[in-house]
């Protein structure tokens, strides 16, 4: 479970990211969170993933309270929840195969376990034949579905995407929903950051509009949502 | 564990080969600093043990006043002795400085046998010096003792030789630790660009929860090799350079009076110096590198 109570961002500069911002997010839903450019939607994120400390307020995220974690335990956080982030994208040097096993690698997983987590992955993204092909040879769907895949490789029990559709076309766009979707279906909550209103609306779920740092509309059925 | 560190040597291996011209540099100026720190290391070795040498022989020579009576000069011995600075005080009598006068000057000294029951010569001490204390310091507070008419050392000369030697042993002490600071900024440098060229991956091990340690060990591992890299050719350069000088000089300077520090082991010693400092500038350069560019994130 998400739980943010009263959450302020402040950066240094003085910008004020989030307002006395509070939210729950319980286990196993999937929730949008729209809204304009500066609205605060990256900073939500970056402070659920312990990448910047609230300012005021706490962010508990399974009990854990991901502000006050100290420097050295953020990556051992960090393996609980996968991200997506745009400026991540794929290892261009590396196959797919690699590129997933990589998530794993660097976290100290055996060999064996490797293997056999990246194959199950590579069905859940459904690119087991693509496996041994580099980035470039794929097209911006699939490698989207290969950034994923990463992101869920160490089986996270949250997922987090920002503008996981940013650059694809409608088409491709929908085979990423309904890849996250299936995600969601084995349990894991999703949180899908976007500005891509078309797929609020056609997939409705609940939805969460941002304005200056504020929640403006919490809506549990989503759509229908024209800023 | 094992695959662990058989990755960090993989990627410190990798940095090194995907900035061979960077790597090159760097490795090229740690073994000049090195070299001149080998150069430095072996002049002062060699200014100690000369300086050590000479102040083994220098003798300073006390004349007795001859108003002081026979039973006197013990007292006046351990007057002598008790000035701070003085090694060691040997009496000689007017008798055998006469016989020491006459055996300098061999065959035909016996005639100044004459003088041997009028002896115009003085009594004197032989004193020593401390090493590290000033020969002309020890003398003058020796003459300012009741009793001695006179003090002879070496004379200035020696002493400014020696003062030369500290001088220079102090400038190169002061020119091999203002180095090290500057191939510490070079490594630093070198690895910021690997840094930099992995930022993508750095960033997604971030992302997915890889731990500092496991980011910087390949970082810093590939600073050390660069050191250990560099110091190889200063550590060959001064086993065989000091033994090729010591072998053209025939293991002395100046006529035989100032011998050369032995070959062996000491240019071992210099080598092993060389390459932990090696070790040290490769590890603390990277270090600061990776906890520099890691640290600004969360
Ligand atoms: N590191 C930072 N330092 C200072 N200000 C920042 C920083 N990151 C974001 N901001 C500011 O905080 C506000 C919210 O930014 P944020 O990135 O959360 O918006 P966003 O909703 O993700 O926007 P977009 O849709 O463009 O991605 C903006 O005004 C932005 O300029
Ligand atoms: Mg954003």
């Amino acid at each position: 479970m998400i739980v943010l109570e009263n959450v302020s961002k402040i950066y240094k500069n003085g910008t004020k990211a989030l307002n006395d911002f509070s939210l729950e997010i319980q286990d196993g839903e999937f929730v949008y969170i729209i809204g304009e450019t500066g609205s605060g939607k990256s900073t939500l994120i970056k402070l659920l993933n312990g990448e910047e400390i609230p300012t005021k307020g706490r962010v508990l995220v399974n009990g854990t309270n991901v502000g006050r974690l100290r420097f050295g335990k953020v990556p051992l956080y960090r393996r609980k929840i996968g991200v997506v982030f745009q400026d991540y994208q794929l290892l261009k040097n590396k196959t797919v195969f690699d590129n997933i096993a990589f998530a794993l690698e660097v976290i100290n997983k055996s060999k064996e376990e490797v293997r056999k987590r990246v194959k199950e992955v590579l069905e859940i993204i459904d690119l087991a034949n693509e496996f041994n092909s580099y980035p470039t040879e794929l097209s911006g769907g699939q490698q989207q579905r290969v950034v994923i895949g990463r992101a869920i490789a160490n089986n996270p029990s949250i997922l987090i995407c920002d503008e996981p559709t940013g650059n694809l076309d409608p088409r491709h766009s929908k085979e990423i929903i309904e890849l996250l979707e299936k995600i969601n279906r084995s349990g894991t909550t999703i949180i899908v950051v976007t500005h891509d209103y078309v797929l609020v609306d056609t997939y409705k779920k609940r939805t969460i509009l941002l304005d200056n740092g504020s929640i403006v509309s919490d809506d549990s059925e989503g759509g229908y949502i024209h800023v | 564990m094992f695959r662990r560190i058989g990755r960090a040597f993989k990627e410190a291996w990798w940095g090194i080969r995907h900035h061979r011209a960077m790597v090159f540099s760097t490795v090229v100026t740690i073994s000049i600093t090195l070299a001149i720190l080998s150069i430095l290391g072996v002049l002062i070795a060699n200014i100690n043990q000369i300086t050590y040498d000479i102040e083994e022989e220098i003798q300073v020579f006390v004349k007795i006043d001859n108003d002081v009576e026979e039973k006197d000069i013990e007292e006046l011995q351990l007057k002598v002795s008790r000035i701070s600075g003085v090694a060691g005080v040997v009496y000689s009598d007017a008798d055998s400085e006469l016989t020491y006068f006459i055996e300098q000057y061999g065959e035909s000294g016996s005639i100044f046998e004459i003088y041997r029951d009028d002896n115009p010569l003085s009594r004197a001490f032989i004193v020593s010096v401390s090493t590290g204390f000033s020969i002309s310091e020890v003398s003058k507070q020796i003459g300012t003792l009741d009793g001695i008419a006179e003090v002879n050392f070496g004379g200035f000369a020696i002493e400014n030789f020696i003062c030369l030697l500290g001088g220079i042993r102090k400038a190169g002490l002061v020119l091999a630790l203002a180095i090290i600071p500057l191939a510490i900024y070079l490594i630093y440098n070198t690895i910021k660009i690997t840094i930099h060229s992995r930022r993508e991956e750095i960033g997604i091990m971030r992302l997915v929860g890889a731990t500092n340690s496991y980011i910087r060990i390949p970082l810093v591992l590939e600073g050390i090799f660069i050191g250990i890299i560099g110091a190889i050719l200063p550590c060959v350069g001064t086993v065989f350079g000091y033994q090729y000088f010591y072998e053209q000089m025939n293991g002395q300077l100046i006529s035989g009076i100032l011998k050369l520090v032995d070959v062996f082991p000491f240019t071992l010693y210099v080598s092993a110096i060389l390459l932990a400092v090696g070790v040290f500038v490769g590890l603390i350069g990277s270090w600061w590198s990776a906890t520099r560019s890691l640290r600004w994130k969360r």
